[in-house]
C-alpha cells in the first residue's frame, strides 16, 4: 500500500514535467523556424509565410502526437480521448505563455499610461516595478494604496491575438492527424477558443470575480480578495493582496489531517456550490489558483476561466451521476443520446457497446458522490480511473469524437478538483450542495 | 508672425489634407499669409520641415523619459526600452503624418533624409546610455564592436518603425511586443554571452596549442 501511494504521487508530477519538456522542445523548434524564415526573407522579400506555417504546424503536430500517448491519461478518460486534444492545445498555449519572460519596467509603465493615462506611481502610493509572481497570461506586482496591500495583475501584450491565430494555424493539421471532419473538430476548438479569449478579457474577469466572490461569501473557510474595478482595465486587475501559501508549500509544512480535511472540504463546497447553485464554475482548478491563508482558510484568486453549464447539459449529465437513472437502460441511453455520447447513426451493436462503456466510466467518476463521505487519499480509486482511461484510449471505438462540447471544461474542472483533493489527502463530506436533478427525469 | 511650430503645423495640415507637398514655397507662404523670406528664415525646404518634426519628436521623448521618477533606477536596457515605448506612444498622435512622410521615401538601406536629424538625436542618446551600461559592466566592452552597438540599436529602431507603420492591431499592441522582444534580444547580444567565451577559448587554443601545425595546415 505504501508503495502504491508513492507511485501514484509520483506519476502525476512526472507526466507534468515530461509534458513541459515536450513543449519547451517544440518552442525551440518553432523559434528556429521563425529565424529560418526571416533569414530567408532577407534575401527574398517576396517570400510568403506558407512555408513557415507548414514548418511550425508540423512541429506542433509532432509534439502533440507524441503527447497523445504519454501525457494526460487520467483526464483522457472522461474526455473520451479525441475530445481532449484541444485540451492539449490549451496546455500548450498556457505553457508557452507561462514561460514568457517578465515584462520590462518600461512596458509596465507604458501599459498603465495606455489605460489610465498615468504612471503607476501616480496611481498607487507604492508600486513595485519588479514582479513577484507570474500569472497564466500575465504577471503580478505588489502595490499599496491608502495603507492597503494590493496585488496588481498585468497581462502580456498580444496574448488574445496570438491565441486565435495559433489555433487557426493548427486546425488543418489536427483534422489530418485525427481523421476527424472539420465540422466535428470545430465544435471543440471553438469551445476552447471562446474560453481562452474570455481569459484575456480582464474587465470581464473583474466583473465575474466580484459576482462569484459575493455569491460564495457564505461558504465556510473560503476567502476571496477584494477587487477594485476602478483600478482595473482591459489589461490590468487590481485586487487585495492575499497572504498565504501555495498548495505545495502548505503540504511541505506537514499540516494535520484535520486541517487538510478543512481545506479539502472548503474546496469541495466551493466547486459543488458553483456547479449546482450557480450553474457556472471556476473551470481552472489549478493548484496555483489557490492559497492557504495563515488562519487555515482557502483563498481563491483567479476567475479568468468560467464555464457556464446550460440546462441541456446539466440535467442529463448530473442525473447520470446522482440519481438511480442507471437502473433503467432505456432512460440511460436517452441521456447518453442527449449528451451526444451515443449518436443517431449508431448501429444497435454500437449503442450497446457505448452504453456499457460509458456507464462504467461514469459510475467510476461518480464514486465520490455515491456515499456521504469520500476519502481522496485512496490510491485505489485513482488507479482505477487511470487504468480505465488507458484502456479506453486504446479502443478503436473511441477514435471518433463523442460527447457535447461542454464536457471539455466540465471534465477539466472535476478532474482538477479530484487531483487537488488527492494531493491534500483530504477526507471530505460529499453530500453538501448536491445536484438538483430529481425534478426532471 | 510665423514661428517654427506654426509653420510645422500648417505644413502638416497641408500635406495631410492634400496628400502631397505644396507646389512651391511661394504658394505655401501665400496661403499662410506670410512673406516667402520669412519661411526661409526657419526652413530651407519642405523636407527640412519634415526633418524637424521627426527630430522634435525624438527630443521631446528623451526629455520626457528623463524626467520620470523611475529613470534613475533603470538599467541601460530599460532606458532604451523606455525610449522606444514613449516614442511610439508620442508618435501615435502623429500617425498620419508619419505614414505620409515615410511612405514617400525611396526604399533602401540608407537613412531617409527626413530622418537624419532624428538619427543624430537617437545616436547621441544611445551612446549616452550605452556608455553608462559599459561603465556599470551591465554591457560588455568589446574591441571594435562596442562602438557599433549604437548602430545595432538604430537598425532596431528602423525595424520597429516599419513594423508600427504596418501594424493594424488594436492599440498597436503588436508593436509593444516587437519592442519588448526586439530590444531585449539586441541587449542580450551586448551582454557577455557564450560567444565571448567561445572566442576567448579559441584565442587560447590558437596561442597555446599550435593548432594550425597539428591540424596539418
Amino acid at each position: 500500500m505504501s508503495d502504491n501511494t508513492s507511485k501514484e504521487q509520483n506519476s502525476i508530477p512526472t507526466t507534468k514535467v515530461e509534458r513541459s519538456a515536450k513543449f519547451v522542445k517544440t518552442g525551440f523548434k518553432i523559434g528556429g523556424n521563425y529565424i529560418k524564415h526571416y533569414s530567408k526573407k532577407l534575401f527574398n522579400p517576396d517570400m510568403d509565410k506558407s512555408e513557415l506555417n507548414e514548418d511550425n504546424a508540423a512541429d506542433i503536430y509532432q509534439s502533440l502526437s507524441e503527447l497523445k500517448g504519454s501525457a494526460l491519461k487520467v483526464a483522457q478518460m472522461l474526455s473520451m480521448d479525441k475530445n481532449l486534444l484541444p485540451q492539449a492545445y490549451v496546455d500548450k498555449f498556457t505553457q508557452s505563455q507561462y514561460n514568457a519572460p517578465p515584462l520590462s519596467g518600461p512596458l509596465i509603465v507604458q501599459t498603465f499610461k495606455k489605460y489610465f493615462g498615468k504612471n503607476p506611481d501616480q496611481i498607487y502610493d507604492k508600486f513595485n516595478i519588479r514582479s513577484t509572481n507570474a500569472a497564466s497570461i500575465g504577471q503580478v506586482h505588489r502595490a499599496e494604496l491608502n495603507g492597503k496591500k494590493l496585488a496588481v495583475k498585468i497581462q502580456y501584450p498580444g496574448v488574445g491575438d496570438s491565441i486565435s491565430s495559433d489555433l487557426k494555424l493548427i486546425k488543418p493539421f489536427a483534422f489530418r492527424m485525427l481523421g476527424m471532419s472539420e465540422k466535428e473538430l470545430d465544435v471543440y476548438m471553438r469551445e476552447v477558443e471562446e474560453r481562452l479569449l474570455e481569459e484575456t478579457d480582464y474587465e470581464l474577469e473583474v466583473r465575474r470575480s466580484i459576482e462569484f466572490s459575493e455569491a460564495c461569501a457564505n461558504l465556510d473557510n473560503i476567502v476571496f480578495p477584494k477587487y477594485y474595478p476602478e483600478l482595473s482595465s482591459k489589461r490590468i486587475i487590481t485586487m487585495g493582496w492575499l497572504e498565504g501559501m501555495h498548495l505545495k508549500e502548505f503540504l511541505a509544512t506537514n499540516p494535520s489531517q484535520e486541517l487538510r480535511n478543512t481545506i479539502g472540504q472548503a474546496l469541495w463546497d466551493f466547486y459543488n456550490f458553483q456547479q449546482h447553485e450557480m450553474r457556472a464554475v471556476h473551470a481552472d482548478p489549478h493548484p496555483g489558483n489557490f492559497m492557504i491563508t495563515p488562519d487555515g482558510k482557502l483563498g481563491a484568486i483567479d476567475f479568468g476561466c468560467i464555464k457556464v453549464m446550460p440546462d441541456d447539459f446539466y440535467y442529463p449529465f448530473f442525473s447520470l451521476t446522482s440519481t438511480n437513472l442507471f437502473d433503467s437502460k432505456e432512460d440511460t441511453i436517452k441521456a447518453f443520446r442527449k449528451l451526444e455520447m451515443i449518436l443517431p447513426n449508431d448501429t444497435p451493436a454500437q449503442v450497446d457497446f457505448y452504453y456499457t462503456t460509458f456507464k462504467q466510466m461514469i459510475s467510476l467518476f461518480a464514486k465520490p458522490y455515491i456515499t456521504d463521505h469520500f476519502d481522496f487519499s485512496e490510491t485505489a480509486f485513482f488507479e482505477d480511473l487511470f487504468s480505465f482511461g488507458e484502456k479506453v484510449a486504446k479502443m478503436p471505438e473511441f477514435k471518433q469524437a463523442r460527447g457535447v462540447k461542454h464536457f471539455i471544461y466540465v471534465n477539466r474542472t472535476n478532474f482538477g478538483l479530484y487531483n487537488i483533493l488527492h494531493e491534500l489527502k483530504a477526507n471530505v463530506k460529499t453530500d453538501t450542495y448536491k445536484p438538483h436533478v430529481e425534478a426532471v427525469l | 508672425m510665423a514661428t517654427i511650430e506654426s509653420i510645422q503645423k500648417a505644413y502638416m495640415d497641408f500635406v495631410l489634407t492634400e496628400g502631397a507637398q505644396p507646389k512651391s514655397v511661394y504658394v505655401f507662404a501665400k496661403k499662410n499669409k506670410m512673406p516667402e523670406e520669412e519661411f526661409y528664415r526657419y526652413f530651407g525646404s519642405f523636407d527640412a520641415i519634415e526633418q524637424s518634426v521627426w527630430t522634435d519628436l525624438a527630443n521631446k521623448t528623451i526629455l520626457e523619459i528623463k524626467t520620470q521618477e523611475v529613470w534613475g533606477q533603470y538599467s541601460s536596457r530599460e532606458k532604451a526600452l523606455s525610449f522606444f515605448y514613449s516614442f511610439f506612444e508620442l508618435l501615435k498622435g502623429h500617425r498620419s503624418f508619419a505614414v505620409y512622410s515615410l511612405k514617400k521615401q525611396p526604399k533602401g538601406m540608407s537613412t531617409p533624409r527626413v530622418m537624419e536629424g532624428l538619427k543624430d538625436a537617437f545616436e547621441n542618446f544611445s551612446q549616452e546610455i550605452l556608455n553608462d551600461g559599459i561603465e556599470s559592466t551591465e554591457l560588455t566592452d568589446r574591441k571594435f564592436f562596442s562602438k557599433r552597438y549604437k548602430d545595432a540599436l538604430w537598425i532596431q529602431f528602423g525595424f520597429v518603425l516599419n513594423f508600427w507603420i504596418n501594424d493594424i492591431s488594436a492599440g498597436f499592441e503588436r508593436t509593444d511586443e516587437a519592442i519588448e522582444k526586439g530590444v531585449n534580444v539586441t541587449f542580450d547580444l551586448f551582454q557577455r554571452s557564450p560567444i565571448d567565451n567561445l572566442f576567448e577559448y579559441g584565442k587560447f587554443l590558437v596561442k597555446n596549442g599550435g593548432m594550425k601545425e597539428r591540424m596539418g595546415l
